[in-house]
């Protein structure tokens, strides 16, 4: 009885005391503050370009991306949630007259966008490509190929000893992503006028990547295995003990802590005395 | 910019090593007898960029704000999956499963908040606010440093693992900790405090 008595009084300090300083409302507001937004020049016969992303809503937010040329991928920006002009120019031109392609995107809190300019210097367009940067299945790494290459050649593409990860793949176009076994393997990229060659890669269980197949100056293909993402390749399970309670009565917070250990000491201690008298010493010795 | 062209230079050395197609070096005088065979099977190569150079592992961990200065021995998971901080109060660990700071994704770090007589390493990772810095130093004799970017607490019947353990585009950290209201009966905090850290620019 004095247990269960002692016990109701612990619960009612600790909620009156403690619990507004882990209020899950806070945490909610700090995890959604921003998004992220990344670019590509895919396209084998565009010249470099400047390229912006404007906040459509606040003229003051925003990132320039100078001389971006094929093959670059920019790092992820993290920008504001809301809508964002994203638009390309001659190198070195004015930021006020009108781009050469120009598209609008979302950025949402917590997400990831590559927008990539695909296709011919004649038929320039921006593929929106969403990134899905969530925890891969357990041991298992994800990806997805883009064919950046210029016309004329699709592409196959798959792990050796695994899935398909392309299967005539036109240029300018993507696939969606695919959950593959975690590890070193070996990729298999077939022309469509070609044999297999087998690139060695890492797909590292836990990340997450964006194959690009690239025009090789020159002539011939090139094969980047971009790492987009990555996570531990084990993922403990739940929560962590890492605490003993030696401290409980005077962690923080500060100022609250003061109070409840007065109120604790006025209500448990006299209750201790009277009903429990060797409960500090049961609890050490559990 | 991330360059990927550049790496065409190393993606002809590979091609020259591998003796693949000695052509593409020297196109001027070879490069003719390798484009009589028709049709011309288009030549693939990887590229270097995807690669990430490795990353010296974590030996001790300073966070300023809160007078802590720890060595990182290794740690991983017991038999249930859950993360065992070290066993050493005074320590806090760097899980060893996961990437190391500095490489990209979410390195983890955790130790007690107290032991059974008192206060242990991580009593004050709660005073943490955005903007404190956090140095981990490296066996190779470098140091990388991190942003604090939130505080966070999860139950532990409803931990946070998508946003402690998640992907990242970039180099970041977590340091993890007990926190919230003691249940004697158990011998357990109700609540873990996360730390979330990016690296500083």
């Amino acid at each position: 009885m004095s247990r269960l008595f002692r016990a109701s009084l612990l619960a009612l300090v600790s909620a009156a005391l403690c619990v507004p300083a882990h209020s899950p409302a806070a945490a909610a507001e700090e995890t959604a503050e921003t998004g992220l937004l990344r670019m590509m020049h895919l396209s084998p016969d565009t010249p470099a370009v400047d390229a912006a992303i404007d906040s459509v809503s606040d003229p003051g937010v925003g990132v320039v991306l100078p001389a971006v040329g094929y093959g670059d991928v920019s790092p992820y920006q993290l920008l504001p949630p809301g809508t964002y002009t994203v638009s390309v120019r001659a190198p070195g031109a004015d930021p006020a007259t009108p781009p050469a392609l120009a598209t609008t995107v979302t950025v949402a809190a917590g997400a990831a966008t590559t927008i990539a300019g695909v296709g011919s210097f004649a038929e320039l367009q921006f593929a929106v490509l969403p990134d899905d940067l969530t925890l891969p299945p357990a041991g298992q790494s994800r990806v997805r190929v883009v064919n950046a290459t210029s016309a004329g050649s699709p592409l196959d593409l798959a792990l050796d000893g695994g899935p398909a990860l392309a299967t005539g793949l036109a240029p300018a176009g993507h696939t969606g992503y695919v959950d593959v076994p975690g590890g070193p393997g070996r990729l298999s990229v077939t022309p469509a006028s070609g044999t297999p060659t087998g690139l060695p890669v890492d797909l590292a269980a836990g990340s997450v990547h964006t194959v690009l197949v690239l025009d090789r100056e020159g002539g011939g293909l090139e094969v980047t295995t971009l790492l987009d993402a990555a996570s531990p390749g084990m993922v403990p399970v739940g929560g962590v003990e890492a605490g003993a309670g030696g401290a409980a009565a005077s962690g923080p917070p500060p100022g609250l802590l003061a109070l409840s250990v007065l109120a604790l000491a006025a209500l448990v201690v006299p209750l201790r005395a009277r009903f429990a008298p060797r409960a500090g010493t049961r609890y050490a010795a559990r | 910019m991330r360059r990927v062209r550049p790496r065409v230079r190393w993606a002809f050395a590979l091609l020259a090593a591998t003796g693949g197609a000695v052509a593409w070096l020297s196109p001027g005088s070879a490069a003719p007898a390798a484009s009589t065979a028709a049709p011309p099977a288009p030549t693939v190569v990887a590229a270097a960029s995807g690669a990430v150079a490795a990353v010296a592992a974590p030996v001790r961990l300073t966070v300023p704000a809160i007078g802590v200065d720890t060595a990182l021995p290794g740690i991983g998971v017991d038999d249930a999956g859950a993360l065992v901080p070290p066993a050493d109060p005074a320590l806090a660990g760097w899980f060893t499963a996961g990437p190391a700071p500095g490489a990209t994704g979410p390195a983890v770090v955790a130790g007690h908040v107290d032991d059974r007589t008192g206060p242990a390493v991580f009593f004050r990772l709660e005073e943490l606010v955005p903007g404190d810095l956090v140095t981990v130093a490296r066996a190779d004799g470098t140091t990388v440093r991190f942003t604090v970017t939130r505080v966070t607490s999860y139950p532990k019947r409803a931990f946070g693992t998508a946003e402690v353990y998640g992907p990242t585009t970039g180099p970041e950290l977590r340091l993890i900790t007990c926190g919230g209201e003691f249940d004697r009966d158990r011998r357990s905090y109700e609540d873990n405090v996360v730390v979330f850290a990016r690296v500083a620019g």
